[in-house]
């Protein structure tokens, strides 16, 4: 993520120089802006979302649910704990429902209810999680329907099963690919004393890193 | 659309009514639970602006659109039209500024062309692969996600070209 983050400024930064110094800081300024503009839409999100979920957690109805996906999570991952399984059911069937802001939440709980604190690597089960919602398991894009609908479009759902074969081919390809990795790469790599050592003394950690 | 319309109403209704029935505190618990929003915000906050600069600075520097010339004839080569490169290169990046160029996309060529629904395919089918990835462990000291984003972007790619291509039997 870092070279990620690097290239995507240097790159820009550089260009920029030549064609239009004035704009860096502007630019860099704007995407700032932009920033604030959406954690204030993600923070009313997330509040009604966390809300909405406690209700769901207390009258039961995600303990069902969670049994519902039960059969799927458990051939997904591998030795989860109970509390996990709810966060990544919850996570799961907001995506399906198109609902991806109410899913981070629930995301980040499911990756903080697997783990214990010591890790610099992210484990297979985190993996599967992370591929899972980042190849979008939505199943009506009703974003672009709409954006459809106000460009005028003829037929405003013409694409949904072209769309749909491509999300869930991506999702299964993603699936396959990280039972495929995590079995050919073997045991998971345990933390080495150098890398803990920079977790620790780095500050604020960064998610990403190094590659 | 029609049915679709309904599932989120009438799941929250039914909720509301089981806890009204179940005797519990509906009020109390939806303010317990929405009561983390804002210190969870304040975590992912950071790696939200950080992007976003990185992000707005590759488009508005035009970078964004030169590496998507480079690219495009590699693209199209797999059947997705050069007009879309530069869609799928900020699709895993941002989710505004995607949204931003399917505007354009829609202004300039149509939605109902070949290429407005390609374009529909690629944004509606994918996710902003970075964002999931960096605010999903933004609460744990984890730094290295091995083949997360790899996988991801890979797999990602795949499903759009399949996508694309299922496109023209339907023309």
């Amino acid at each position: 993520m870092n070279m990620i983050w690097m290239l995507l400024l240097i790159s820009g930064t550089a260009v920029m120089l030549f064609t239009n110094p004035d704009g860096i800081l502007k630019a860099m300024l704007d995407g700032a802006t932009g920033a604030v503009g959406l954690a204030m839409q993600l923070v009313a999100m997330y509040a009604f979302w966390l809300g909405f979920f406690a209700l769901l957690e207390r009258t039961g109805a995600a303990g069902l649910i969670a049994k519902i996906l039960r059969p799927l999570i458990r051939f997904l991952f591998k030795d989860i704990d109970e509390k996990t399984e709810k966060f990544i059911s919850m996570n799961m069937s907001a995506n399906l429902l198109g609902l991806g802001n109410a899913s981070t939440p629930m995301g980040i709980g499911a990756i903080n209810a697997m783990n214990d604190g010591k890790k610099a690597f992210a484990t297979t089960n985190m993996i599967m999680l992370a591929v899972i919602s980042a190849t979008s398991l939505q199943l009506i894009p009703s974003t672009v329907i709409s954006m459809r609908i106000a460009h005028g479009s003829t037929d405003p759902t013409a694409f949904l099963l072209p769309c749909i074969v491509s999300t869930v081919s991506s999702t299964v390809i993603g699936i396959l690919s990280v039972k495929l990795l995590s079995r050919a790469l073997g045991r998971e790599p345990k933390t080495r004393r150098g890398r803990e050592k920079r977790a620790k003394t780095g500050g604020r950690p960064l998610p990403l890193g190094d590659k | 659309m029609g049915w679709t319309a309904y599932i989120i109403p009438v799941i929250f209704l039914t909720v509301l009514l089981v806890s009204f029935f179940k005797k519990k505190t509906g009020y109390n618990i939806f303010i317990d639970g929405s009561k983390s929003a804002i210190s969870l915000m304040a975590q992912v906050f950071p790696f939200l602006l950080t992007v976003l600069v990185a992000v707005e600075l590759f488009r508005a520097s035009g970078v964004s659109a030169a590496v998507a010339n480079f690219l495009s004839p590699a693209l199209n080569l797999v059947g997705i039209p050069a007009e879309l490169t530069e869609l799928m290169l900020v699709r895993p990046l941002s989710g505004a500024g995607a949204l931003a160029i399917l505007d354009n996309i829609f202004t300039r060529y149509g939605a109902d062309t070949y290429i407005g629904l390609c374009a529909s395919i690629i944004y509606g089918s994918s996710e902003t692969v970075f964002y999931v990835s960096s605010v999903y462990f933004s609460q744990t000291k984890i730094k290295n996600l091995r083949y997360a984003i790899p996988v991801s972007l890979a797999a990602t790619f795949l499903g759009c070209v399949l996508g694309c291509l299922l496109m023209r039997f339907f023309l």
